[in-house]
């Protein structure tokens, strides 16, 4: 096998471990949300509850005049405090997009944050993508680590 | 994340552009490292012993098993330089703005897999799955596991494949949404999704670890769920019956090496399969300022075919392992049985 096909392969397996990672989580998130369910809302943040297993963001949407809250599913916030984003990050009042689907308990408004952005679309967050913030120390600008948590 | 079938497609497509683009700079840096070789001499514990205390990352995207038709464990600095880039453009891609007038995802689910289960899961920004190739004495790895050479898991045994089936017989007539604990484990909080034992990353987030040593304790305290797995130094197993949900670790040091081995593992969660006869051993071995080789054997003979065997670099990191409490704000596991009871209402199916 000469070095292209090698790498075509081995991309290939990066590619089927990028989408295997859906095969792990939490909870399966078709056991808790109905497809037959979508939504999409826009409103304002009400609440954040900054909690494991999962983030959850309270929206107020108005419905045929009258004001609904809707509970908005998201990862751990972990991942997010270690990049410095806090439950003060977002604040109460911010007007958000929100499309996902609802639980499959129809009598709870609560839906999957499927994406989740601001009105002009920006979303609420980013991922760290590593370029410039390597943890490994194998950038040569980046400061040797000693274990931390002593 | 959105899993949603489309962007699986496009993350393949991504990785292919990228693998024709990677950034000849990206390329001439990995070339230099790693070349870290100022002297050092390993830290010590009051008693005499290698000082593993620290936290720790496992995190990688170098998988478990290597990609099938992939034979060389060792990849090149360049072909790393480019998985590496191919990772990092497929975050920024999945970053970027989206459509404000977008409507509501699709009746019927959009397509997803897996764990995003038709519904789209969430956004990629609460991931943290991994960002480098694995580095082990200086090699870029294509695959955790190094043995058997081709860096897979061995193949079940008959026997497993039958404890299987029979356990999907019994479990015939039970809905999976019937009673809270014929739901996942996880789902319950009680551990994480990952494995406990061996420290195999989750590619999905907080994959950080603690280390505590005292001279008859080693404590490794994982992000995920919180859990904190007690390793005894010298001493025997519990009884064979006694099934901790984390197992039964005892270790001893083999020169500056801390050899770990855990058995007694509860069969409520196996690993590929395997729970009741399974023997896991670990080898920790702290090689300069910022790193653990953490190797692992894996061995049950009524599960897998051979045993298998695998290397995890650990690097020290000075971030903050947070708090992974789970059970009080558990929303899902709640909305999980109340989204079955409603939806048998609704389809006039309740039992």
């Amino acid at each position: 096998m000469n070095t292209r096909t090698t790498f075509g392969v081995l991309l290939l397996g990066a590619g089927l471990l990028l989408a295997g990672r859906s095969v792990i989580a939490h909870h399966a998130f078709g056991a808790e949300f109905d497809p037959n369910a979508p939504i999409r809302l826009q409103g304002k943040v009400v609440r954040l509850e900054w909690v494991n297993p999962h983030t959850w963001i309270h929206i107020e949407t108005i419905k045929d005049g009258k004001p609904e809250i809707w509970m908005i599913e998201g990862g751990t916030p972990n991942t997010l405090l270690r990049r410095g984003v806090t439950r003060e990050t977002v604040k109460v009042g911010t007007e958000i997009i929100v499309d996902g689907y609802q639980t499959k308990d129809h009598s709870l408004k609560r839906a999957n944050g499927r994406d989740v952005t601001f009105t002009d679309g920006r979303k609420l967050f980013m991922g760290s993508s590593g370029t410039g913030a390597p943890k490994d120390g194998r950038d040569p600008t980046e400061a040797p680590k000693k274990p931390g948590g002593r | 994340m959105k899993f949603t079938m489309p962007s699986a497609f496009r993350v393949l497509a991504g990785l292919a552009v990228a693998a024709g683009l990677a950034s000849p700079a990206i390329v001439t840096l990995h070339a230099q490292a790693p070349s870290v070789a100022k002297p050092w001499t390993m830290p010590r514990t009051p008693d005499g012993k290698p000082d593993l205390q620290g936290t720790w990352s496992n995190a990688t995207i170098t998988p478990l098993e290597r990609a099938q038709g992939v034979t060389n464990l060792v990849l090149s600095a360049d072909e790393a330089a480019r998985l590496e880039k191919a990772t990092a453009d497929r975050v920024e891609r999945l970053n970027q703005d989206s459509d404000p007038n977008r409507p509501a995802p699709p009746q019927g689910g959009d397509g997803s897999t897996g764990a995003a289960g038709n519904v789209g899961g969430y956004n990629n920004f609460w991931l943290d799955p991994g960002e480098r190739v694995a580095v082990v004495d200086g090699q870029f790895r294509s695959s955790l596991i190094i043995d058997p050479p081709d860096g897979r898991v061995p193949p079940t045994t008959p026997e497993a494949r039958a404890r299987a089936q029979a356990r999907m017989k019994a479990m015939a007539g039970r809905g999976q949404y019937d009673h809270p604990e014929f739901r996942p484990l996880a789902e319950r909080c009680l551990l994480s999704f990952g494995p406990t034992t061996p420290l195999v990353p989750n590619y999905f987030y907080n994959n950080n670890l603690q280390i505590v040593q005292t001279p008859d304790h080693v404590m490794i305290l994982m992000e995920m769920v919180h859990d904190a797995r007690i390793v005894r130094i010298g001493g025997t197993h519990v009884a064979r019956h006694i099934r901790p949900w984390m197992g039964d670790s005892i270790g001893h040091w083999e020169g500056d090496t801390l050899v770990v081995e855990t058995t007694n593992f509860p069969l409520q969660q196996p690993f590929r399969g395997a729970a009741e006869n399974l023997k896991v051993t670990e080898r920790f071995r702290r090689v300069d300022a910022g790193t653990i080789n953490y190797r692992f054997t894996v061995e049950d003979p009524t599960t897998f075919s051979r045993p298998f065997t695998g290397e995890i670099p650990f690097r020290a990191t000075d971030e903050l392992i947070y708090e992974y409490a789970c059970h009080e704000g558990n929303y899902a596991m709640s909305n999980v049985l109340s989204g079955a009871r409603n939806e048998e209402k609704r389809l006039g199916t309740k039992k």
